[in-house]
């Protein structure tokens, strides 16, 4: 017989369909063992030939067709087994899929629910996992250490360059020990618009201690930092960005704040990962203004020695500290404070992050919980399936593979759900974690952890699928068999399926307990008043390139004229200057009262705010005494603001207006009389007390010349709009001075919390999540609770009892075990919430409102969960309950 | 297939409709109507453990009407004694087995 002689009596239609029939078979006869495949394959072919042949031409043929063609894959793999005699696998797989099918409710909810914890966890781990677990992308980055400067009152303060100095001479721990000044920022002008960049001095050594080589050219030499050579090396993303990857960068000139540098070479895109740096310049440890041992603005970072320990690295320098200060009378108590190079990069946000994970772990407990609750109440119900197969000759060992093979398919198609959750979450994550969460740029789905959490849930699917069909094996047959028309299900797996949701509901009680404190921290934040009025103000940046602008007449003339213009602007009310923005933290100085000992043990210190006219107004920072800065002051003897707090301090029994304070500001000191006391400002945060400031006027005529200010203008409208006037506005006195740093004020206030924010924001989402569970959990239980009394039920209807009566039993069932919970969670709660405190502001980890209010929460979702197999319960019909009885 | 153990009620029902005259796999799958992922394996089995035979028709024949030849299956004497051996099991368990309708078939 001849194969092309098939298709001769079939319509055109099914012609093409035998034709693509037949090309799946061929490839599908494969799998056939070769002795067998001809016949295989004819007789399929045959069969379906002789199919269309016999049926219409439509398409519910063809669909017929298809799935009778499904059947050839388990029959070719039957004779392929036959070979291997080996078990049946895909007998099994095609069972278990049968049964997902059937019950898609079922399938759905363990599917979703292994899905959703799963997807929350890889993805959260992922993020801890990249952020804080991984080690930095250098080489042998466990022995790079940061140092600051420590001295009594703060441990995270700078290094001077004479310290650094004399340490790295002293030094006997580091392999290599290098400086770099605390990042800044330095305008770009020239090819291109002008922009303003991140930019740092570094001591010629610094990459190679780091241990990263440039990509293109070189590092710098040490003749070039002795001479504070004009060369530059620039970031992989300054090199794309502006330079489109240029291939011919190098020895190209950049001019930096006015002032042409030659560029000697990219660094790798690994920096950009870590450091948010596109410039680098020499830094010259010799050069003007690094000789004062009292100036610090240097951070240290060190290669150790093999085999030397942070602990021993700590102790060496601290030796050289102590000399230091027996010789330098200003040194006292200064020393150094190293860190691991790694928790200086992650900062603050590896606490929340941490807490974030355990807040997952608790969502991946509860979702196991669920998935057992779930698997335990199926199994019930197939007490009686098994028991029937094991009657009709399955082996124990067939019944348990069945059930591992089922298990295990939905525990692939929860992963497979929570791989899909977890790419969305990660890709969120990366896009509302920008600037709060640092090595974003490293953020990638991380195999393992996927490994890792599916692993745990095929463990609890096999825990609780496979659990029922050893029990049912082991039992009577007879007796399951009996039983088999009536609904039973054993005392011992309620009990289980009740403890698993009281474990649920107090799980969850405590994550959203924490959510709650967060969630309240974050409102108490937000309503802080941070001390000035932040709505329709813009705040910008503008630096004077220090070529142009030398003298202080110039600096001065051109602050003038920019507040000036930008008034004049229309929709703007006023604009001023400041130093130091609210929220951005700044620098501070000594300072004396007059008439006291200039000595070190009785100078103060206070933040240094330099401000042009109009600056209170403008931010409405209310005057609480005295007058505001203003015209008066451009002529006659200094005068100063200082802050409330200052004002309490140093004055508490005294009016401080009159008062004159001596100020340290490097040669000659600042002498002026207090005019006024201004309202406190959040300068580190609004969570952080305010700090002690003395405001100081940009037009004194003893004062001040000012290379960089801030500018801060008020709208009468969207404050965003007014940007571009004022960017052209600056052009048009110098085209060179970019306007960097564009926030309005609401933003950068947002921005002091962003943190919170996205902790809080994350966490009320575990939570719901969690809560969410729970409470399907809970109607899980109950629904299959009804569903097995119904017969009780019936009688209890049948000799009177009211509906209502019985709506009542069935909740009262249901809440006696969310009470249970939720008094297991509170306690929970009350042991765990104390390790929350430390992101806490204003609320305390055992706030009764928070607590009370979840509670009430959770309860009336459980309580909505209860209502719907309550109602159930009450259309049980007497008759039809009793009559299945017989 | 192991002597001692019952055949599977589907593997029965697969046996008694050959038996009574369904001789091709998609007949047989009408007949039961089982699912060919059911069917086919069991006839694969059945037919390995020679409770059953199969035989492809005469190609003459076929070529005639134009068709393809299809492959055909008949119960074996073993066969037949494993299927009255199941069948008096499944009695015992109280099921009552109908030897002779063919069920309607459902894909």
């Amino acid at each position: 017989m001849t194969e092309s002689s098939g298709d001769e009596s079939l319509s055109p239609r099914q012609a093409r369909t035998f034709r693509q029939v037949r090309t799946v078979v061929a490839a599908v006869s494969i799998i056939a063992p070769r002795d067998r495949r001809d016949d295989w394959r004819r007789e399929w072919e045959a069969e379906i030939w002789h199919f269309l042949a016999t049926n219409p031409p439509r398409a519910r043929t063809t669909l017929r067709v298809l799935w009778r063609l499904l059947g050839a894959v388990p029959h070719a793999v039957w004779l392929r087994q036959l070979d291997w005699r080996t078990e049946m696998l895909l007998q099994d797989l095609s069972f278990a899929l049968r049964n997902m099918i059937r019950r898609p409710a079922f399938a759905f909810l363990v599917t979703s629910t292994l899905g959703l914890g799963i997807g929350v966890n890889t993805a959260m781990f992922t993020v801890v996992n990249s952020v804080l677990i991984q080690p930095l992308p250098y080489k042998n980055a466990e022995r790079l250490v940061y140092m600051y400067g420590s001295f009594s009152k703060f441990d995270r303060a700078s290094i001077s360059p004479p310290d650094f100095l004399d340490y790295r001479a002293a030094n006997t721990v580091f392999e290599a020990f290098a400086a770099q000044r605390l990042a800044g920022s330095a305008a770009i002008t020239g090819s291109g618009d002008a922009e303003r960049v991140s930019a740092t001095d570094v001591t010629a050594n610094y990459f190679a201690t780091l241990g990263v080589v440039p990509l293109r050219g070189r590092s710098f030499a040490p003749a070039e930092e002795e001479n504070a050579a004009s060369v530059a090396i620039i970031s992989y993303g300054l090199w794309q960005r502006r330079f489109g990857g240029d291939a011919a960068i190098l020895d190209k000139t950049l001019t930096i704040d006015g002032r042409p540098h030659r560029i000697i070479g990219v660094m790798p895109p690994v920096l950009d990962r870590t450091l948010a740096v596109d410039v680098w310049r020499p830094l010259q440890l010799h050069g003007p203004g690094m000789g004062v041992r009292r100036f610090h603005f240097l951070r240290a970072i060190g290669r150790l020695e093999p085999g030397v320990t942070l602990q021993q690295a700590q102790a060496s320098m601290d030796v050289v500290a102590k000399r230091l200060e027996a010789t330098y009378p200003e040194n006292a108590t200064w020393h150094l404070n190293m860190r691991p190079y790694r928790d200086v990069i992650v900062g603050s946000i590896g606490r929340a992050l941490m807490f974030l994970l355990a807040a997952v772990g608790l969502v991946l407990l509860i979702a196991c919980g669920n998935v057992a609750s779930l698997l335990l109440a199926r199994a019930t119900t197939r007490e009686g399936e098994i028991a029937i197969r094991t009657a009709l000759g399955a082996s124990r060992k067939r019944l348990v593979q069945q059930l591992v093979t089922e298990s295990l398919m939905l525990a692939v198609a929860g992963g497979l759900a929570g791989l899909v959750l977890a790419m969305w979450l990660v890709h969120t994550l990366r896009a509302i974690g920008n600037g709060i969460l640092p090595r974003l740029a490293e953020v990638d789905i991380d195999g393992t952890v996927l490994m890792f959490t599916m692993a745990l849930s095929f463990v609890t699917g096999l825990l609780f699928g496979v659990a029922p069909a050893l029990h049912a094996a082991r039992d009577d047959l007879a007796r399951s068999l009996a039983s088999l028309g009536r609904s039973s299900g054993s005392r011992a797996t309620v009990r289980a399926r009740d403890l698993l949701v009281i474990a649920q509901v107090a799980l969850s009680l405590m994550l959203l307990a924490g959510a709650g404190l967060l969630f309240r921290s974050l409102w108490n934040l937000q309503h802080v008043s941070p001390g000035f009025d932040a709505r329709h103000v813009l705040a910008s940046e503008v630096f004077l390139p220090e070529k142009r602008y030398t003298d202080r007449a110039d600096q001065q003339q051109f602050w003038e004229r920019l507040v000036a213009d930008t008034r004049a602007l229309p929709g703007v009310k006023s604009a001023s200057l400041t130093s130091m923005l609210p929220l951005r933290g700044g620098g501070d100085t000594r300072f004396w009262i007059e008439g006291q000992d200039r000595t070190p043990e009785r100078a103060q210190s206070a933040q240094i705010n330099v401000v042009a006219d109009d600056y209170f107004a403008t931010m409405r920072i209310p005057i609480v005494r005295g007058r505001p800065l203003g015209r008066e002051d451009r002529t006659g003897p200094n005068t100063l603001l200082i802050s409330e707090t200052m004002a309490r301090r140093i004055f508490p029994r005294t009016d401080p207006i009159g008062q004159r304070l001596v100020v340290d500001f490097g040669k000659e000191p600042f002498i002026g009389e207090i005019v006024g006391v201004a309202g406190n400002v959040a300068a580190f945060g609004v969570d952080a007390v305010p700090p002690d400031v003395f405001y100081f006027s940009i037009h004194q005529p003893g004062g001040f010349g000012r290379g960089f200010m801030n500018l801060v203008v008020r709208t009468e409208g969207d404050p965003a709009t007014a940007a571009s006037p004022i960017r052209a506005t600056l052009a048009a006195i110098d085209k060179d001075i970019p306007l960097a740093g564009v926030r309005t004020m609401e933003e950068i206030v947002g921005d002091s919390m962003s943190r919170q924010r996205f902790t809080t924001r994350l966490l009320i989402g575990f939570a719901l999540a969690a809560g969410l569970l729970a409470v399907v959990g809970l109607y899980g239980v109950l629904a299959f609770v009804v569903g097995q009394r119904t017969r009780e039920l019936g009688v209890r209807m049948a000799l009177g009892a009211s509906r209502r009566r019985v709506f009542t039993l069935v909740v009262a069932r249901g809440m006696k075990i969310v009470c249970a919970g939720i008094a297991l969670g509170l306690i929970g709660a009350l042991l765990t919430t104390r390790l929350v405190t430390s992101l806490l502001f204003e609320v305390k980890a055992n706030d009764p409102i928070v607590l009370a209010s979840v509670s009430g929460a959770l309860g009336f979702a459980a309580l909505l969960a209860c209502v719907l197999p309550a109602r159930q319960a009450t259309r049980v019909d007497p008759i039809r309950a009793l009559r299945s009885e017989a | 297939m192991h002597e001692s153990r019952p055949l599977s009620l589907a593997t029965v029902r697969v046996l008694v409709s050959i038996g009574n005259g369904a001789r091709y796999g998609f007949d047989i799958m009408d007949a039961t109507g089982l699912a060919s992922g059911t069917t086919y394996p069991i006839l694969a089995r059945l037919e390995h453990a020679g409770l059953i035979r199969g035989r492809w028709e005469s190609p003459a024949a076929a070529q005639r009407e134009k068709r393809p030849a299809r492959r055909y299956y008949e119960i074996s004497a073993t066969g037949s004694k494993a299927l009255a051996r199941s069948i008096e099991h499944y009695r015992t368990l109280g099921g009552g087995f109908d030897t002779s309708a063919p069920r309607p078939a459902h894909d």
